[in-house]
This record gives structure tokens, C-alpha cells and sequence, in this order.
């Protein structure tokens, strides 16, 4: 069987073969291999085809086999399933990838994008020096040269306009400390803006799902999809999106012989594997789920002991739902009651059930609700805090759950602390900075259009504005903007700008903007696509692969990338740029004076490890207190350990990992010495909470409407509170009397943090203890530090507490906007959402007429995101050369429309249109079509090439479907509606 | 000696194109070479399946038989591969594949499609193996390695299965016997001559 | 940019295509396509296809049985018939030298000589001629060489030889063309078939005997039966090979496979009628190769051939004048 690659071939061989071999291992460029392959003709032309030329500066050769191969771990950059990446190592070239065996997500496999990462590091279409525009040309610049300018213009703009007038654009691309550290330098400038990715993935999500139950996160993970025996995909293409998933997936319904019911508009790669594939109307989900709950509650399947002990508030739901009895739901959604009630059974009474969703439920101005709804139907049938159920939440990016839990978000301090002033003072005494600091860098916000003004103290508490709207932020008049004046500068790291929709607003936004700076490793759409002639840097940013740090998977798992190779090019990584920035900005040595620094390419930078230690001393609200830099590696390096379906390390396993959960899955409680295993399964009361148990987490208060929303008959094995309990403060220690068995350190740290009053050291809570003390006697005693509560089906400071079926502001039946509104117009996150106007305009002017087609957007399982990292990777690129739209055959007919042919594409508002090629099929119904979302580089008909630095434009470009959607906002999230709109074709 | 075959299991694929590009990132196989595909059959119908093909490495390689320059030989493992310093890019061979396996720079004109490239079920070529020549002309010899081809070890739902033709048989059986169905071994019967019997 | 890919698998796409909004409950896996069942759907010479994202329509073809017919017939039935052809109109040249001799010039050499073919006539008769030899030689290469020629010479100077052979072979195909043209322009006038070439067929040209002389024109029909084979057999050579050259315009697999095996079927029948027309105009027949040779041959000869094509060169008096000076020593 498989001998693994022998390393001491160069002994063997003894000197001469040393000799022989360094001979024939001359460096070998990409020209000379093609020449010696007998490719060199067409494989060279058909690169020079599609533009640019592809010439690599240098080409890592074949592997020596002589020498010996250093083998790195990282993980996979690009999705949230976590895959490792086994990096083969010679001389400081990434020569090979190897299969990781090992680890129990991927166990060595990959997607397109996974088994292709290598080309990553090598790529030539990567930024690689520092640039900036002058009079419409880039130019190169030092690396001193663009810190200092960008810093100048930034404390110039700061001057004028305020803090809040920079916008901060962070990366799921970043590992958790960078994330952290973005978050940190925010709050150093003094501002709340500042955001990313899960903005406009899976933010609805977090917001729906901490609202239901305490946390917003995947409940179990992939790989306990294995113990499921029904699974609903609701907007989740998995296999495209996630394809690694689809092993857990396939390997669980072949196994338990498993339901496997895909809904979605669009019959997708994930339907094909389906057992039951059921087609929607896009934007129907509240519909269809309460569809399901009046089916579950009219026939008596929902699970009436779990609502009893665990949910609060399902009565509520159980009237609600009356209002979507069979025919109201097939007239909103298209599907047959008899479908639905199938469905409903097989998911009630099949269990355990998982419910898993996407970014088709979350792209929506109800997105909020769409979770809410589908936490509704997990709940009515008892289907979370067990194996094999749950709400399998599937992630986007690689590390967008740790940016999410590390706070790089308009809302929140690290790890889902709020705004609060509590918020501020905890995150001040772990940075060990005065929080009047705080104060003194945010703005002073001036009372404008009718609203109060705000005192700094109090800007620091009012979330930021969203990613999904700082175009609008920067044009909007003055006044309608909350905050001292309009966004001027936009500092973008890893994020893309073709990612949300109205991208005729976001050029105007770019074009206005006073100074905007690109850090990436690759020219983004925010560097293309513009007109802007000055003020523009792009820095050149190394990936995850060359860099050392920790990334949070979908599943709350946290792994260790190891640096494969140093920084390409005059790349520099996240830590070292935001230092020299920061102390540039003038606070850099008080935000990184925590931190271990080490030397680097252009300087010293801070080490990963000594940031996640400031990580764990601050974590504790959501358990990143127990994955120190150690265990970590520990996990990395002992991945055989874990079990497939548990992800538990057997008693076999070395001491250092025995029993822990693989990646330490947070909440993981108290210090890293404490050991705690990690929690599989959230909200788990089959399993002591020291043993990685839980309980739903009250913390919406102790009672509403007069009943208690503490469990009720309910808590984790082995309590010794056996009920309900709130979450743990030393006032409840020393109730129960259990202060006693607080250490002497522990006691000291929380009298500290109480500064000596009774009252405030009462009020220290597990969230607040830095020493961690709270948490472990709470443990030690069977209970979950952060309580034992009831779900909630209703959401009573949410715009919709129950949600209803809303339709979208683009609806292609007018006819039921009426009696499903979306909600009124509102302000949220410091800027106006005229939802409803739009809305009720569209309507008035008959915008279906013109425009009959619904328009949806997904993924593509070769590219990620906003796509320019991998429309750059000739391995992937190849295999999707033109962006296009999925139009139904029926639909194509009659426009006249081909497969292959060109379209236009145009959109509800302001006249935008696409041309890209029609895919001619199936998937789509009649009356709806799809477009992918990772194309940039040409703007409604004009290819922007040109707009690229020389030799750094992605290989393949294409239409934004971004250009066509249209406007609409989550009320809470300020999520925009990507999956929902209304569009014409016709052949071009 | 093992009789190395490919088998794609149809309920497992899902058309994420991880073969295709292993395949590239361990060979550094050139723009327009692939030396494997993923084919969808029914695309947007219920009865919708993706097969991962390349060389299926046959038994009786209609490739071999035809290639006017016998470039083409078999070895010890059953793997048919293809000495590039004979082959006169005449394309014969990729007219007597029922894969569609063989590969040129270009299906360009006057025959001038350079020197076919195919999957190598990541053996090399004639040359010595592991040695620099044998990678600049057919890429990495993971058989001489002790490992498999990357495009099976990567596969990410494991539907594409690489190693001694008894044995993928074998683990394929027992998929289908536990989850009650199977699609077939597609592409057995056209290259072995024989197919899994569940 | 080539054609995007919208076929489905034939035959068995019928069986799922039905309009699936339809069905009651959609059940993807229960419905999932089986290859047997496509494959015994196909008729033969179909493939199974689907859609691929790559823009490489040839790429969508999943398995496409007929290559394996088509090897088949390549390796075995083509090499049969090049064989048959060519060791056939060897064995019947030689039966026919060892049956008839050398064919003489009955009334020997006057010494006398007609201007038969002019500089432009023999010019494109060898350039016909030559790269019509080698590319024969070169395409019997390719169907024969691989047993006759690689094991005496070896693998590496084979593939060298093969290799320059191929390179000759596309790109004489285009003077062998011209040639063609210039042929047929110039001699189709004389090629038009009329009521002596009956009488001429009736005697066999006078082949099989001595002393009969049916009476021609400037080509009798012999050659015009030589005239009309290259003609057709080679204006079926130049489409299939130009089909062949340009694999594109010859569509998928198949097409190129239907345009090989008529190009190797022609190209034996060709080679073996060339080998007739070599032997007959060198060594089979006295006084024959001057014709292409310095383009004059002997009056007697031009009798005895082509008597009426003499009488209109040199008048009917002339022309019956008795021959001259016999048994002269040959022109070359």
C-alpha cells in the first residue's frame, strides 16, 4: 500500500548524486518546461488569447527528490469548511500539495479552489509592490513612502471631517488576529465603522440565530451532518459552495440512508444529490417555513417536551402560522401543499433533523426573519443541542466566522461584547489602556436633521455604518448621514467591490471619495473600477499561506496556519502593515505594547501567537479563552487523533490533546490550563459543560409576559443546579456559596475589575472575570457559566418577532405586495432605508412589466468571493472563462436567445445592464434566471482591463451581477438583497 | 502486480473540479491540457450526474493499437503511457480514445498540434523516475513515490477512486449495497471490458 | 469562440427530460441517470455528452464508443486493404512482365521525334508526380511503417523519420494539389471519354498482344482511365485530407474518423493504380518515359499508340507515310 515519500533519498545517494542532482535541478521556468513537454506552441498562444501574457518572474521546478521536503500546514484560504493544506516545502519554494490524510474535516481532499491554492504563492498576477495613481497612471512606491502618505491623508481627513469620516473595511480573509487587530486599530482611531464580509453573508444569520438562542454560530458541524437522518438545504448549494461538505453529506445519507430535501429556486448540483428536490419562488422562505409549521402543529408532530422545557414563546408561533395554511403558501411560493406536507413530516418525525442554509436565506431584506423562521421549525421539532440536528449554518469565507467573532463589525467589540460602556471598559482592561482614551479619539457627533447630537461617550456606543452602504454614506446629503460628516477615505483590506449590489452607486461612491486605499494581495474591483486619477494606494498584502495565524472554521473549530513560504514579491502580511500604520497614525506603540514583536520583512511585526494571547485573556464571553497558540499546534500536529463523526481525540491520544474536541470549538471555556475540551455541539445538555456541554443561553432576560425564560425541567448532565439558572456573576457565586472555591488569584482579579465595590464585584460576571475563576467553578459544578435558559421563537426587539412573509422590494407579484409589505421606512446604522418607497414605486410603475424576470445569484464552486484572487489562478480561471446568466430554455426561445450567445442583461434601476453569455438550461424555471457573483473587470459593456496595474488583472473578467441587483436592506443587519430582483434579457 | 484503474462514482460526484485542477497544481499542466474533466450528463434535470473522466488507462488501449509510432506502452501496473520524443502529434490517438484523454497544445491546423499530452495516472514517462527530465515531460511520478494519482487521493466527496482495479470494485460494491443504489462504474465496460456487478 | 456545449445525453436524456415541475415529488437520486441505460439507449456511432464549463466542445463528449470501432478498423481492415492494393498490383505488374515482356516499339525507333508534352506539361505532371510519391511513401508510413519499418530501423530513428514524414506529408499536400489543378486544366480536354476508347478497351490497348494498335488520340483510354483515377481519386484526397488538416471543419470525432478511413481507403486504390501507371511509363513500355521525359517521343512509338493524335500533328499524309528507319537505337 502507500509508502509515504522517503527523505533521506539525498544520504543515500551520497555525494556524487548530490552533485548530479543539483545539476539537474536547474531552476526551470515555466517556458522551458512547456518547451521540454512538447507544449510549448498552444499552451503559451492560448495564455496569450486571453490577454496579458502570462510570464512568471519565477517558477518553482519540479520537486528535487534528492533533497529533503519540509512538510508546512495551513488551511485552505478560501471557504468555511476548513480544509488543511499539507504544504511540501524545498529551499523555501512551495513545491507540492499533499493530500491531509489527517484531518478530520477534509480528511485529504479538496475542492477546485482547495487543490489549487499552491498557485496562490507563485502567482504573478499578484500585487507586488506597493502602488499609488497619479494623474490616472499607477506608479510604484516604496513602502515608507505609501505608509506615510496614506497616514498624512488619513490625519488630514481626520481633521476635517472626524473620525468616523474613514471607513475601516476588514476581511473574512484575515486570520483571527488580524481580525482582532483591525477591530483594535478601529477603536484606537475612535471609530465604529468598521466591517466585513459577514455583512453580506451571513450577518442575518448571526443576528437571528444569538436572538433565538444565545450564540451566532453553526450549532454542530460538517462532519455530525454524518448522524443525521433528514437534512434540508434552504438556499444552500453546498456542493458548490462547500464542496468538501458534500463528504460528510453523501457519506451520511448513504450510511443512514438519509432525507436529503433540497429547496431552492434553482436546481443545483446540491438537488442533484437530493432525495426530494423542491423548486421556490426566491424570497418566499417565511412563507414556505410556516407553511411547514402549520403542517407540523395541525398534525400534532412538533415535540412538545422540548418546547415545554427548552423554547419560549412557540404558542405564539403555533397561532401565527394559521395564517399560512396550504394554498396561501403554493400562491406565495409556488409549492404544492401536498409537497410540503411530505416534507413536513419527513423533517418532524425523522429525526435527528439538521436545517441547513445559505446565503440564499441570508441575502434578503428579510433575511433576519428567514433565520428566525428556520430556528422556528428546528425548535417546534426539537431538532437542536443534539447530534445530528441543528442549525448547520454554512459559512463563506475562510475565516469569516473568527472575523465575526472578533468583532469586525459595525455593532460589536471582540467577541460579541456590544458597544456598551461594560463593552469598552472590559476590552480597556484587557488592553491595558485607560478607556478615557476611548473617549478622547471618537468624534463628537453634532445634532443634524432633527436628531440629537451625541457626546463622544456616546458615538462609541452607536453601531457604524455597514458595508452595504458607505457608497451611500459618502454621496448622501450631509445631514442624512448620523455622524459628523460623510464617509471621505475608505481603508479596504481583503475585500472585494463587486460584492454587493449597485455597483453604478458604489463607482460614484469610489470616484467621490477624497482617498481610498487597496490592501490586498490582488487589485481588487475597488482598484479597477473607478475613474479616480489620484489618492489611490494599492498595498500589496501577503495571503494566509504566508503568514503565521489561527482561522475559525464554520464550526467554530479553530486551526493553526503555519507560514508555507515568506511574503512573495515586496508583499508584506496584515500585522505588519497595520503596525507601521498605526504608529504612523500615532497609537501604535500603545496598541501593540501586549505583543510579542518579531522581525519580518520591512521591520518588526507582532507574532500571531502573542496576539491570540491577548485573544484568550479577552475572550471569555465566547469561550476563545482556551485555545492558546499551543493547544493549537497541538491539534495541528496530532490530527489523526480526532474521530471522524466526534471530532473527539480518543483516549489514545497524547496528553496534550486527549479528549479535547478537534480545534478546540468554541465556546471554550476558562484558560488553557483549565483544559477544557472545546464544544462540539452547542447547546448540548447530553454532556457535562466541562465535557464541552451546554444549554441554551438566557440572555434576553430572566422572564417575559410574566413566564420565565430560565429552562424548565431541562439542564446538562452531571448539574448540580437542576433547572434553569441566569448566567453566572459573583453575586450568583456567592448565593450559591460556591465563591469559596475561588482561588486567591481569581478573587483578587475580579475584586480588581469591581475596583473594591461590593456592588461592581458582584456584577463581575464569567464575561468580565479575566482570571477566568467564574468560569471554572461554575463549570466545576455541572452548569454553563453563561446559564441555562429557553430559546426564543419570538424575538420580541426585533422588527419582526414572528416572522411573516414579506415581499421583496422587487417583487414580480405586485399583486401581493398589499398584504405582504416589507416594513416601513426607517433609519438603521446611521444611514435611511427607504425599503418601502422603493417598493411601493416599483409597484406604481409597473417595473414587472418591463423587467418579468427574477434574478437570483449563487456561486460557483471554481471561484470565491468577489473573485480576483481566483479569476488570477490559471487553474481555476480556465475552467470558467466567461461570466454568464442561467436562463430557462422556454425563456431563451422566445428572446431568441442561444446557449453561448451574448445577452444584456438589464436591471430595475437606473438603466444598468450586463452583457454576458447565456447558459441555456434547465436549472432555472421559466421566469427566472441566475447569474454568478464572483465577475468583475468589465462595467455594462466596457472591459476595464485598462484600469489594472500592468500585469495584475485577473486573467478572466466579466460583468458584476452587482450591476443589476438593486436596492433593499435587513432592517437589522443592513444585510442587502442579493438573491431577489427583477431583470429583462435579450439576446445582443 | 496491481492492475491500477480509475472509477468515478457518479452518486458521489459533484462537479467540484478538484480532480481537474490537482491535477494541474501536480503536473503544472499548462493552459488548454486538461488532462481531466468533469462532464455533467442531464445537466438541470433530476437525473442529473457528473463523471470525472481522463485516460482510463484501458485494457487494449485503442490508443496504443493506432499510433502509427507505437509511442505508447503499458506498464507493470497497467497503466498505458506514452514515450513524447516518438510521438509525432499526429492525433490518432485522440481519434481512437473513447475518453477523449489525449491532449495537444493546440487542435490546430496542418496537424500541428504539438506532442500529445495525457494523464499519466501520475506515473511519469520513460525516463528515469523522479528525475527531472521525466517532470518536465509528463509531470510528477506519484506511483514511484508509493502514492496514488492526486486527482483520486483529493477527490473531496471521494468519488473518484484510483488504485488496484479489484479493490476500487470492491469498495465501490460496498457503497452501493449500503446505500441501496449506484449509477454504475461508468466507463468500464468501454476500457476494461467488464463492469462492478453489485 | 467555439460552441458552447448544449447537448444533452442522447437517447436516455428522453427518459428524464419530462418537464420535471410536473412530477408529483422530484426525487434526484431515485432518478439518477445510469450510464448502462445511456449506453444501451445510444445507437451506435453516438456518444455519451453532457456540459462542461471549459469552452472545448469536444471536451463535453463523456465516452464515445466509436473510437474504439474505428481503431479497429484502423489496425486491422485499412492495413489489409494498403496490403491487398499494393502487393496485388505488384503481383499483377509482375505477372503481366513475365506474360508480355517489355512492351516494344513494334516498328523500332524512327528516330524522328513529336513533341508530345511541352515544359509546362511536364512540369506539372512531376510535381504530381513527386510529392504524390512522397506522400504515398509517407502515409504508407503511417498505416504500414509501425511493422515493416520500425523494427529494422529502431524506435528513435523511426519517430525522426515518422516525425519529418508527417511535416512533409501536410505541407506537400498543397503543391500535390496545385499540381492537380494544373492537371486537369491542362489534359481535360484530351480526357474526354469518346467511341474510340471503346474499340481501345475492346483490345485491352493492344497490351496483351503483339502488333494490335487500336487507334488514339493523344490519350488513349488507358491513360485516360490513369487521368480520371488521379483526377478523382485525387480530388478525394485532397477534401478528405484537407478534412483531415483542418480537424475542425470536420466536426466531432466521427467526422474526422468517416474522412480518415475514406482518405487510406482511396489512397491504396490510388497507390496501387500509380504503380500500373509508374511500370507502364518506364519499364514496362519501350519509348513510353520520353513522353514526360524531355517531352518528345519517337514517331513510331506515336503510331503505334497514339495514331490518330499523330496524324492530327503531322497531317494525314505524313502520318501515313510508311515508319521510318526501324529498329533504331531507343532515344534516351
Amino acid at each position: 500500500m502507500l509508502v509515504k515519500r522517503r527523505t533521506r533519498e539525498a544520504a543515500q545517494g551520497g555525494r556524487l548524486a548530490q552533485v548530479a542532482a543539483g545539476l539537474s535541478a536547474k531552476p526551470l521556468d515555466r517556458r522551458s518546461f512547456l518547451r521540454a513537454s512538447g507544449l510549448t506552441v498552444g499552451g503559451l498562444a492560448a495564455l496569450g488569447s486571453i490577454g496579458g501574457g502570462l510570464t512568471r518572474r519565477a517558477e518553482a521546478g519540479p520537486t528535487d527528490h534528492s533533497q529533503d521536503i519540509e512538510i508546512r500546514k495551513n488551511i485552505c484560504t478560501h471557504c468555511s469548511v476548513g480544509c488543511t493544506v499539507t504544504a511540501e516545502v524545498q529551499n523555501g519554494v512551495w513545491v507540492g500539495q499533499e493530500p491531509s490524510w489527517y484531518s478530520p474535516i477534509n480528511r485529504g481532499t479538496h475542492c477546485a479552489k482547495g487543490a489549487s491554492v499552491r498557485e496562490i504563492v507563485h502567482g504573478d498576477r499578484r500585487l507586488k509592490y506597493p502602488m499609488k495613481k497619479v494623474g490616472g497612471e499607477w506608479q510604484r512606491i516604496s513602502w515608507e513612502q505609501a505608509i506615510e502618505e496614506v497616514g498624512d491623508k488619513l490625519l488630514e481627513i481626520r481633521e476635517r471631517s472626524g473620525a468616523d469620516s474613514v471607513y475601516w473595511l476588514g476581511s473574512a480573509k484575515f486570520s483571527n488576529e488580524g481580525a482582532y487587530l483591525m477591530r483594535k486599530m478601529a477603536a484606537f482611531w475612535g471609530t465604529n465603522n468598521v466591517d466585513h464580509q459577514a455583512r453580506i453573508c451571513h450577518s442575518t444569520t448571526v443576528a437571528g440565530v444569538a436572538n433565538t438562542w444565545g450564540y451566532g454560530a453553526q450549532t454542530n458541524s460538517y462532519n455530525d451532518i454524518r448522524n443525521s437522518k433528514t437534512m434540508i438545504f434552504m438556499g444552500s448549494n453546498a456542493a458548490e459552495a462547500h464542496p468538501v461538505s458534500l463528504q460528510h453529506i453523501l457519506e451520511g445519507k448513504e450510511v443512514n440512508r438519509a432525507n436529503v430535501i433540497v429547496f431552492d429556486p434553482r436546481f443545483t448540483r446540491t438537488a442533484a444529490h437530493a432525495t426530494e428536490y423542491v423548486r421556490f419562488r426566491p424570497g418566499t422562505d417565511i412563507a414556505v417555513i410556516n407553511g411547514l409549521l402549520w403542517h407540523i402543529f395541525e398534525n400534532g408532530w412538533e415535540d412538545t417536551e422540548y418546547l415545554s422545557q427548552r423554547v419560549w414563546g412557540m404558542d405564539q408561533i403555533r397561532e401565527a402560522v394559521k395564517a399560512y395554511p396550504p394554498e396561501v403558501v403554493e400562491n406565495i411560493s409556488w409549492i404544492p401543499g401536498d409537497t410540503l406536507r411530505r416534507v413536513a413530516e419527513i423533517f418532524a418525525t425523522q429525526k435527528p433533523s439538521t436545517f441547513i442554509w445559505c446565503m440564499g436565506g441570508t441575502q434578503h431584506t428579510v433575511g433576519t426573519a428567514n433565520v428566525r423562521a428556520y430556528n422556528n421549525l428546528l425548535l417546534a421539532t426539537g431538532n437542536v443541542g443534539k447530534e445530528g440536528t441543528g442549525a448547520n449554518i454554512f459559512r463563506g469565507h475562510c475565516n469569516v466566522q473568527g472575523a465575526t467573532d472578533l468583532g469586525l463589525d459595525v455593532g460589536n467589540l471582540p467577541l460579541y461584547y456590544g458597544l456598551s460602556e461594560g463593552a469598552w471598559r472590559h476590552w480597556s482592561r484587557v488592553w491595558d489602556v485607560p478607556y478615557d482614551y476611548f473617549v478622547s479619539r471618537f468624534d463628537e457627533v453634532p445634532g443634524k436633521g432633527g436628531r440629537d447630537p451625541r457626546t463622544a461617550e456616546q458615538n462609541m456606543e452607536v453601531p457604524g455604518i455597514t458595508s452595504t452602504r458607505w457608497f451611500d454614506a459618502v454621496m448622501i446629503d450631509a445631514e442624512e448621514v448620523d455622524q459628523r460628516d460623510n464617509i471621505k477615505a475608505m481603508f479596504v483590506m481583503g475585500h472585494g467591490g463587486n460584492t454587493v449590489p449597485r455597483m453604478q452607486d458604489a463607482q460614484r461612491g469610489m470616484n467621490a471619495l477624497d482617498l481610498l486605499v487597496v490592501a490586498d494581495p490582488h487589485p481588487t474591483t475597488f482598484a479597477a473600477l473607478h475613474s479616480r486619477t489620484d489618492n489611490t494606494y494599492l498595498l500589496p498584502i501577503c495571503t494566509q499561506f504566508e503568514v503565521d495565524g489561527s482561522r475559525t472554521a464554520s464550526n467554530r473549530s479553530l486551526q493553526w496556519g503555519q507560514k508555507i513560504v515568506e511574503p512573495i514579491f515586496e508583499s508584506d502580511n496584515d500585522f505588519a502593515v497595520m503596525y507601521r500604520l498605526s504608529v504612523k497614525l500615532g497609537f501604535g506603540e500603545e496598541m501593540f505594547k501586549n505583543f510579542e514583536m518579531i522581525e519580518g520583512k520591512f521591520g518588526v511585526y507582532p507574532s500571531a501567537e502573542s496576539i491570540l494571547r491577548e485573544i484568550n485573556r479577552g475572550g471569555w464571553s465566547t469561550g476563545y479563552t482556551g485555545q492558546s497558540p499551543e493547544r493549537l499546534k497541538a491539534h495541528m500536529a496530532n490530527q489523526q487523533h480526532f474521530d471522524l463523526v466526534t471530532l473527539r481525540a480518543g483516549p489514545d491520544a497524547p496528553e496534550e490533546v486527549r479528549d479535547d474536541y478537534y480545534g478546540l470549538p468554541w465556546p471554550c471555556w476558562g484558560t488553557p490550563e483549565f483544559r477544557h475540551p472545546g464544544s462540539h455541539i452547542l447547546y448540548n445538555t447530553g454532556l457535562e459543560p466541562i465535557r464541552g456541554g451546554g444549554a441554551f443561553r438566557p440572555r434576553f432576560g430572566l422572564e417575559r409576559d410574566g413566564q420565565t425564560l430560565l429552562a424548565e425541567g431541562s439542564w446538562p448532565v452531571g448539574s448540580e443546579i437542576e433547572d434553569g439558572y441566569p448566567e453566572f456573576t459573583m453575586a450568583l457565586l456567592r448565593q450559591l456559596g460556591w465563591d469559596a472555591d475561588l482561588t486567591a488569584d481569581e478573587l483578587a482579579w475580579i475584586e480588581r475589575i469591581g475596583d473594591g465595590d461590593e456592588d461592581r464585584i458582584n456584577a463581575v460576571s464569567w464575561s468580565t472575570d479575566l482570571s477566568g475563576g467564574i468560569q471554572r467553578v461554575a463549570l466545576e459544578h455541572g452548569c454553563v457559566p453563561y446559564g441555562n435558559g429557553k430559546a426564543r421563537a419570538v424575538a420580541w426587539n426585533l422588527p419582526d418577532p414572528i416572522p411573516v412573509h414579506r415581499e421583496p422590494i422587487y417583487s414580480p407579484r405586485p399583486d401581493l405586495v398589499n398584504d405582504y409589505p416589507t416594513l416601513e421606512d426607517r433609519r438603521q446604522q446611521r444611514m435611511p432605508n427607504i425599503g418601502r418607497s422603493v417598493q411601493m414605486a416599483g409597484v406604481e410603475n409597473r417595473v414587472h412589466e418591463n423587467f418579468p424576470i427574477i434574478l437570483t445569484s449563487g456561486r460557483l464552486v471554481e471561484f470565491e468571493g468577489g473573485g480576483e484572487e481566483t479569476r488570477s489562478n490559471p487553474w481555476l480561471a480556465e475552467l470558467q472563462q466567461d461570466m454568464f446568466v442561467e436562463i430557462n430554455t422556454r425563456d431563451a426561445d422566445a428572446r431568441g436567445i442561444v446557449d453561448g450567445g451574448w445577452v444584456w442583461v438589464t436591471g430595475a434601476e437606473g438603466g444598468s445592464r450586463a452583457r454576458v453569455k447565456a447558459l441555456v438550461t434547465e436549472r432555472v424555471s421559466p421566469g427566472l434566471a441566475f447569474m454568478p457573483f464572483h465577475f468583475a473587470g468589465w462595467f455594462q459593456g466596457e472591459d476595464q482591463r485598462g484600469n489594472y496595474p500592468e500585469g495584475a488583472d485577473p486573467i478572466v473578467l466579466g460583468e458584476s451581477v452587482n450591476v443589476i441587483t438593486t436596492y433593499g436592506y435587513d432592517p437589522v443587519t443592513g444585510m442587502h438583497e442579493g438573491k431577489t430582483t427583477l431583470c429583462q434579457i435579450e439576446a445582443a | 502486480m496491481a492492475r491500477m484503474k480509475f472509477l468515478c462514482d457518479a452518486d458521489r460526484c459533484i462537479e467540484c473540479n478538484a480532480c481537474v485542477t490537482a491535477c494541474k497544481n501536480e503536473h503544472e499542466v499548462p493552459w488548454g491540457i486538461n488532462r481531466r474533466r468533469v462532464v455533467t450528463i442531464n445537466d438541470g434535470l433530476p437525473g442529473e450526474r457528473s463523471v470525472s473522466m481522463a485516460c482510463m488507462h484501458c485494457t487494449d488501449a485503442p490508443c496504443a493499437a493506432v499510433c502509427p509510432v507505437a509511442c505508447f506502452y503499458t506498464t507493470d501496473d497497467a497503466v498505458v503511457l506514452h514515450n513524447k520524443d516518438t510521438c509525432i502529434g499526429c492525433g490518432y490517438c485522440s481519434y481512437a480514445c473513447p475518453f477523449g484523454a489525449p491532449q495537444y497544445p493546440q487542435m490546430a491546423n496542418f496537424g500541428t498540434r504539438g506532442k500529445m499530452d495525457k494523464c499519466t495516472y501520475c506515473s511519469g514517462g520513460p525516463e528515469a523516475d523522479l528525475s527531472t527530465a521525466e517532470y518536465q515531460k509528463y509531470g510528477a511520478n506519484r506511483l514511484a513515490e508509493g502514492k496514488l494519482p492526486l486527482c483520486a487521493e483529493m477527490c473531496s466527496t471521494k468519488a473518484l477512486l484510483a488504485g488496484d482495479g479489484d479493490i476500487i470494485a470492491e469498495i465501490y460494491r460496498e457503497r452501493v449495497v449500503t446505500r441501496g443504489y449506484g449509477s454504475g462504474a461508468w466507463g468500464w465496460r468501454t476500457a476494461y471490458g467488464d463492469t462492478v456487478n453489485v | 469562440m467555439r460552441q458552447p456545449i448544449t447537448r444533452l445525453a442522447l437517447g436516455a436524456a428522453g427518459l428524464f427530460a419530462t418537464a420535471f415541475a410536473a412530477l408529483a415529488q422530484v426525487n434526484p437520486t431515485a432518478n439518477s441517470v445510469q450510464e448502462g441505460a445511456l449506453m444501451e439507449a445510444l445507437q451506435s456511432g453516438q456518444s455519451v455528452t453532457g456540459r462542461i464549463s471549459i469552452p472545448d466542445s469536444g471536451a463535453s463528449v463523456l465516452i464515445d464508443p466509436s473510437g474504439r470501432t474505428w481503431a479497429s478498423l484502423h489496425t486491422g481492415t485499412l492495413q489489409w486493404i494498403t496490403i491487398i492494393a499494393v502487393l496485388g498490383m505488384l503481383a499483377l505488374l509482375v505477372a503481366f512482365y513475365l506474360y508480355r515482356g517489355r512492351v516494344r516499339v513494334e516498328a523500332g525507333f524512327s528516330g524522328r521525334k513529336i513533341l508530345r508534352f511541352n515544359i509546362i506539361d511536364r512540369f506539372a505532371h512531376w510535381l504530381l508526380a513527386t510529392t504524390f510519391i512522397i506522400l504515398a511513401l509517407t502515409g504508407l508510413n503511417l498505416i504500414l511503417g509501425r511493422a515493416l519499418l520500425l523494427p529494422l530501423i529502431g524506435e528513435g530513428a523511426f519517430g525522426t523519420l515518422s516525425a519529418w514524414g508527417k511535416i512533409a506529408h501536410n505541407y506537400l499536400a498543397w503543391p500535390f494539389m496545385a499540381a492537380l489543378i494544373m492537371v486537369f486544366v491542362l489534359w481535360v480536354a484530351h480526357n474526354i471519354p469518346n467511341r474510340l476508347d471503346l474499340e481501345w478497351i475492346k483490345q485491352a490497348g493492344g497490351l496483351l498482344q503483339k502488333n494490335v494498335h487500336p487507334p488514339a488520340r493523344k490519350f488513349n483510354a488507358g491513360q485516360k482511365i490513369i487521368f480520371w483515377s488521379v483526377i478523382i481519386g485525387g480530388a478525394l484526397l485532397s477534401w478528405t485530407g484537407i478534412m483531415l488538416l483542418f480537424p475542425g471543419e470536420a466536426g466531432p470525432g466521427t467526422g474526422w474518423q468517416f474522412y480518415q478511413v475514406i482518405h487510406a481507403v482511396v489512397s491504396a486504390v490510388m497507390v496501387a493504380i500509380i504503380l500500373a501507371h509508374i511500370y507502364i511509363g518506364s519499364l514496362g513500355m519501350e519509348g513510353a518515359f520520353d513522353a514526360m521525359g524531355n517531352g518528345e517521343v519517337d514517331e513510331n512509338w506515336a503510331r503505334e499508340h497514339h495514331s490518330l493524335w499523330v496524324e492530327e500533328k503531322l497531317g494525314r499524309d505524313a502520318a501515313k507515310s510508311p515508319p521510318p528507319r526501324a529498329r533504331a537505337t531507343p532515344a534516351e
